[in-house]
């Protein structure tokens, strides 16, 4: 591991890396502070910006996106008591009761230097523990590889919405998308319906702006216009914080940045739920449990340190097994893929440089949104009142200009609305969108293990079972299944009992 | 003109109304199930013609998305079996209530975003497409500040700046 930190120090220490991350924390936070408007869109919507850049300015760029929406959904969390992502509903609890005493400022760097430490915390664990892994996934072969694709599936299928059989199709939906185009082994076209731009298939970014930032415009007729009236001079306070306060903060935010960088590992697992279940532990650990709910600052630190926790460690069975922890990083991957970086040992070794440049640069971007957070919190509180009527076109806008951008022809643009029609009508069939992304991205993966693993057998499928690692795999898909049903079913039962 | 646009939103505002009160309930598991198990039977249908393939192949081109559809079948298979299942057992479906006006403002949405592509598409300039896009969003939200107008604008005309100048997008 030390042979690559001083060249990928070198790497990672340009003028352009430095603009890129600023640029990424400053757009994430914010996208992130204003409600209604998610990461994932804003990573979306970015993704075509990293096109023409190389490996590390790009993810730079993105990971600045990722990291600082975790922070930013805090700021209209504690301003206006309305979270402007959902794993800050959980901040909000503590963050807006603690504002309402006068002491905005301090309610915002307590969230600041939560997520600051969180972010570290969890990058510094990728650092140590993405190449352990990563020597683990060097064992696996192509049957392997195919268990570990359809585990990651399944699991993100089974949690992203209500039903499991829902999230399944629509996975299997993702797939088949992944399959328009030539054959990743021989070439042949396949589903292009006499298209010839189809031959190359369909583009990540270009879906994506359909499925997911298309769709929130016309999701816009089933929302109220909502006037978030801002008065930015209630950020008046001195902002400081106490010693004793110091001292209250310091066992949650450790212990939630634990818990983050455990939950951020489980695919599937997000940062909603990481802050939840820290929210809750800090609160039965308290000598003070009454003040949660109440402006407490154990509550503030505990749910910012494990969203922002959960940030690295999507990143660990990504990078190594291939696997996207959340929607966002499954971006992330094609974003990597489209520089040649593949997941798994190789990424560590022939690419370390590379690798452990992003890895690093992760500290550097959460540095970053401390940085950006001292000093523009300001900002991104005015932010949060910008009316829709002007962000709506604008978004807009920006989604076709990135569609347009990537080869730049309408044909792309078209592409995108007419997955925004497909989200659309899928929505109303209550099909959840995320399984569909990650089967986009994983779908050629997916296909090129599944027909080598076949090939090696000579058509045989008991290569599938055939190995420790294959039956491993096999039983967590089987037990993420069981939990996910059994989950549901009491979810179920509950809500009839209601 | 001030008249004229408070008369065409009161119309507007009516035919809301009446609209808002029309809604079309449907078993929507059901309804996905089939729609899901026609399309999957369709891709199968198609694949011949739209996957080509070598006899000498172990493992072909159409093994893969073979393997999708009938995933898709079972699992649409497994929805529809459970609705039929409570209908039998006058167990309650699961309903979907769509409004008709929620589907005619996303419809209204959607003629804006379909203006925005074919304008930019025919004139070749993307600016058009961005002013009309502008416009029409400003028009739907019903909003009578000029500074929003202004402001809009000004700002799509420096997305389509920053795309063409700054990242040398040719539109």
């Amino acid at each position: 591991m030390l042979q690559y930190i001083a060249p990928a120090t070198g790497l990672l220490f340009t003028l352009e890396n430095i603009l890129w991350i600023n640029i990424g924390v400053f757009i994430g936070s914010v996208f992130a502070a204003i409600p209604g408007l998610s990461v994932i869109l804003c990573v979306i919507l970015f993704l075509p910006v990293t096109y023409s850049m190389t490996a590390i300015p790009g993810m730079m760029f993105l990971l600045g996106i990722y990291c600082a929406g975790g922070y930013g959904g805090s700021v209209s969390a504690i301003l206006i008591n309305t979270p402007g992502t959902p794993h800050a509903a959980a901040t909000m609890l503590d963050g807006h009761p603690l504002s309402e005493r006068g002491r905005t400022k301090a309610a915002l760097k307590i969230a600041l230097y939560a997520s600051t430490f969180g972010g570290i915390s969890s990058a510094l664990m990728l650092l140590f523990l993405g190449p352990q892994v990563a020597r683990v996934a060097a064992q696996l072969g192509t049957a392997e590889y195919f268990m570990v694709c359809v585990f990651g599936l399944t699991i993100i299928a089974g949690v992203s919405g209500k039903s499991m059989i829902k999230g399944l199709i629509s996975a299997c939906l993702g797939l088949l998308i992944s399959c328009v185009g030539s054959d990743p082994m021989t070439s042949y076209d396949r589903f292009t319906f006499g298209i010839s731009r189809l031959y190359l298939g369909l583009d990540l970014a270009v879906c994506l702006i359909g499925l997911f930032a298309l769709v929130e415009i016309m999701s816009k007729a089933e929302k109220r216009l909502d006037r978030l009236n801002l008065d930015t001079t209630q950020i008046k306070d001195d902002g400081i914080i106490t010693k004793e306060e110091y001292k209250r903060m310091a066992r949650p935010m450790l212990l939630s940045s634990l818990i983050g960088v455990m939950v951020g590992i489980i695919p599937g697992t997000g940062a909603s739920e990481a802050s939840w279940f820290s929210y809750n532990t800090a609160k039965n650990m308290s000598k003070h449990p009454e003040e949660f709910g109440h402006g407490s600052v154990e509550g503030i630190a505990a749910a910012e340190a494990a969203n922002n926790a959960v940030t690295g460690a999507t990143l660990i069975p990504l990078l190594t097994l291939g696997i996207p922890g959340d929607g966002t990083v499954a971006i992330m991957l094609s974003a990597l893929m489209i520089n040649g970086l593949n997941p798994g040992l190789t990424l560590f070794t022939t690419q370390g440089n590379i690798m452990y440049a992003i890895m690093l640069g992760l500290i550097l971007v959460n540095i970053f949104m401390l940085l950006q957070g001292k000093f523009l919190t300001r900002l991104f509180a005015k932010v949060v009142s910008i009316p829709q009527e002007i962000l709506t076109p604008i978004i807009v806008i920006f989604c076709f200009a990135g569609a347009y951008s990537v080869n730049e022809n309408f044909f792309d643009v078209g592409v995108a609305l007419i997955f925004g029609m497909l989200a659309w009508i899928l929505r109303k069939l209550e099909l959840p969108p995320v399984p569909i992304l990650l089967g986009l991205v994983l779908g050629s993966m997916t296909e090129t293990n599944f027909r080598r693993a076949l090939l090696i057998s000579n058509g045989n499928p008991k290569i599938f079972f055939s190995s420790v690692y294959c039956i491993i795999f096999l039983v967590l898909i089987l037990l993420a299944v069981g939990t996910i049903v059994r989950g549901k079913m009491k979810e179920r039962s509950t809500q009839k009992e209601a | 003109m001030k008249q004229w646009v408070e008369q065409f939103n009161g119309r507007m505002d009516a035919w809301g109304r009446k609209l808002h009160e029309k809604e079309i309930r449907i078993p929507i598991d059901l309804v996905t199930g089939l729609a899901f198990a026609i399309f999957a039977l369709a891709i199968l249908l198609v694949m011949p013609d739209q996957v080509a393939i070598s006899e000498k192949d172990v493992v072909n081109g159409r093994a893969f998305p073979t393997l999708l559809m009938m995933v898709m079948l079972l699992c649409c298979a497994m929805l529809i079996g459970k609705e039929l299942y409570k209908l039998a057992t006058k167990q309650p479906l699961n309903w979907k209530v769509i409004n008709i006006q929620v589907e005619a403002k996303a419809l209204a949405i959607l003629g804006i975003l379909l203006g925005t592509y074919f304008l930019s598409k025919w004139t070749g300039l993307f600016v058009v497409g961005a002013v009309f896009c502008c416009l029409g969003f400003l028009l739907y939200f019903r909003c009578r500040k000029k500074s929003y107008y202004v402001i809009t604008l000004v700002i799509a005309v420096a997305i389509w700046a920053a795309f063409r100048f700054v990242l040398g997008v040719e539109f």
